[in-house]
């Protein structure tokens, strides 16, 4: 799908992402992150429509929406993330979950970001919080991704235990 | 020759019409492509029964009149393009290979940051592109 | 002795992502912001500072991919920027030309730019330097080093021009700090 195609260091994408984060999260809004969340959200929204235009070019045509779905699991997660999601759960009632045990973006904030003095306190519960401003991104690309598919659909994400995360997919009626 | 390529959006809204006919006739062509829109989904689904894999993107001839043929492309995002024809003796393979650098294009246009899904496309890149994509039909 | 490729090895050094994800997301926050902002000049402020930021951690990982000694002439500094820094991250060359009399001030030419691909400016964006990230990322890495400098473009394709080239002048080498500050 790839071939001879333009690369660039994955640094240069970690910075971007991270510091978009920074500027809505801790400089433009950050007394309010729902507002934070969403403007995030939407930059993730254009870039996961523009994805999947891409990723699914020469794909054979989708024929429901478990598919798109799965289509999401593997061919888009490995182009984005490196990986496939490592698990797929569906209640069929329209309720999808991914979960993906080493989110490649959280493995590095426990590095990079400071914690403090209380959310040190409160490491677990700490850290899950810190690391959910970084799910706002993929949320939003894999509702991009679904919408363009003919997918409507919310997303949100949940933080278990880094590096750990899941997606729920709600496809909206 | 190519009269006219468009490509229309997931709401059946006109996205893009260029045409290359050298006339008055751009009411006609919009009037030709919003009529193939009802075969889109009709050939899709014939398709997709008929289990033709190869390519599903390529939806062939949508229907022909007397002096021009419509075929028809339909991308997974489910957008349409259309291209009008007056030579009716064309190749399957020349018009996919159409369709594939087209597609190709629209891509790219679509992956402007300030490009807005839904309104119609007016960039002089992608005219230009397009332009070139029709000048070299049936070369490699 | 530099080997035959410095850039391409330190290329090779670093883990690599599709330059699309990459341009597709920097170019989707860039009109983010201009709808947050509405005024094209605090846009270019923000672009730089977050370039600012992304610069001061990118340096580290700079010294020890790239196998680069510090420079210790301003002349050096501008090769690796050029030749290495460039490379290692975007995947791009530069050239640096246009010295000023007492080499503290020079162009850097970009032979490519991965983050203008695809990307077509509306008429509304005047006045906007869309990439103005890099202006703060190679300000922002040089500060790390010792060295204030200030970075601008000079040409910009986006806006008309016929090629990208940054202005980089040496402001002042700062004196070694004591890593650790008092207040914060």
């Amino acid at each position: 799908m790839r071939a001879g195609s333009r690369e660039v260091a994955e640094s240069c994408l970690d910075g971007i992402t991270m510091e978009m984060v920074a500027t809505y999260c801790d400089r433009l809004h950050s007394s309010k992150p729902d507002l934070a969340a969403r403007r995030i959200e939407a930059i993730g929204f254009q870039v996961g429509q523009q994805l999947a235009e891409r990723y699914t070019r020469d794909r054979p045509r989708f024929t429901d929406h478990l598919e798109v779905i799965k289509f999401i699991c593997k061919d888009f997660w490995a182009e984005v993330f490196k990986k496939q999601i490592d698990n797929l759960k569906t209640n069929h009632r329209g309720v999808f979950v991914l979960q993906d045990t080493r989110f490649r973006w959280l493995t590095r904030i426990s590095v990079d970001s400071p914690l403090t003095p209380s959310e040190a306190n409160n490491t677990t519960l700490a850290a899950a919080q810190a690391g959910g401003k970084y799910l706002y991104f993929p949320c939003g690309l894999i509702r991009g991704a679904l919408t363009n598919l003919g997918v409507p659909c919310a997303v949100s994400a949940e933080i278990a235990a880094l590096p750990a995360c899941s997606f729920i997919i709600r496809i909206k009626v | 020759m190519i009269l006219c390529v468009a490509i229309v959006g997931q709401q059946n809204n006109p996205l893009y019409l260029q045409s290359f006919a050298g006339g008055d006739d751009v009411l006609k062509f919009h009037y030709i492509v919003h009529c193939s829109l009802d075969v889109f989904d009709e050939k899709a689904s014939i398709l997709r029964r008929t289990g033709t894999n190869l390519n599903d993107n390529f939806l062939g001839l949508l229907y022909p009149a007397e002096d021009y043929k419509v075929y028809g492309y339909m991308t997974n995002t489910r957008v349409k393009f259309v291209l009008v024809t007056s030579d009716l003796e064309l190749k399957d393979l020349d018009i996919k290979t159409f369709f594939q650098r087209f597609h190709a294009a629209y891509i790219d246009v679509t992956s402007n940051p300030f490009h807005v899904p839904g309104k119609r496309i007016a960039s002089p890149m992608f005219r230009d592109r397009v332009k070139t994509i029709v000048s070299s039909f049936g070369q490699l | 002795m530099a080997p035959a490729k410095p850039g391409d090895a330190a290329f090779a050094n670093v883990d690599h992502v599709n330059a699309e994800l990459f341009t597709l997301t920097y170019g989707a926050m860039v009109r983010q912001l201009l709808t947050d902002f509405e005024d094209v000049e605090e846009v270019n402020k923000q672009l730089d500072t977050m370039g600012y930021n992304i610069g001061i951690r990118l340096i580290d990982d700079f010294l020890s991919k790239a196998n680069v000694t510090r420079c210790s002439e301003f002349r050096e500094t501008a090769d690796v920027i050029a030749k290495i820094g460039f490379k290692m991250f975007l995947g791009v060359t530069a050239t640096v030309s246009n010295w000023n009399a007492d080499f503290t001030e020079c162009s850097l030419v970009l032979d490519d730019n991965p983050l203008v691909d695809f990307v077509e400016l509306p008429e509304t964006c005047q006045g906007l330097y869309y990439c103005n990230v890099l202006c703060g990322v190679i300000r922002g890495a040089l500060e790390m080093v010792s060295m204030r400098t200030e970075v601008k473009w000079a040409r910009d394709m986006l806006r008309g021009d016929d090629a990208y080239e940054l202005r980089l002048k040496l402001i002042e080498h700062v004196a070694e700090e004591y890593p650790y500050k008092d207040d914060d």
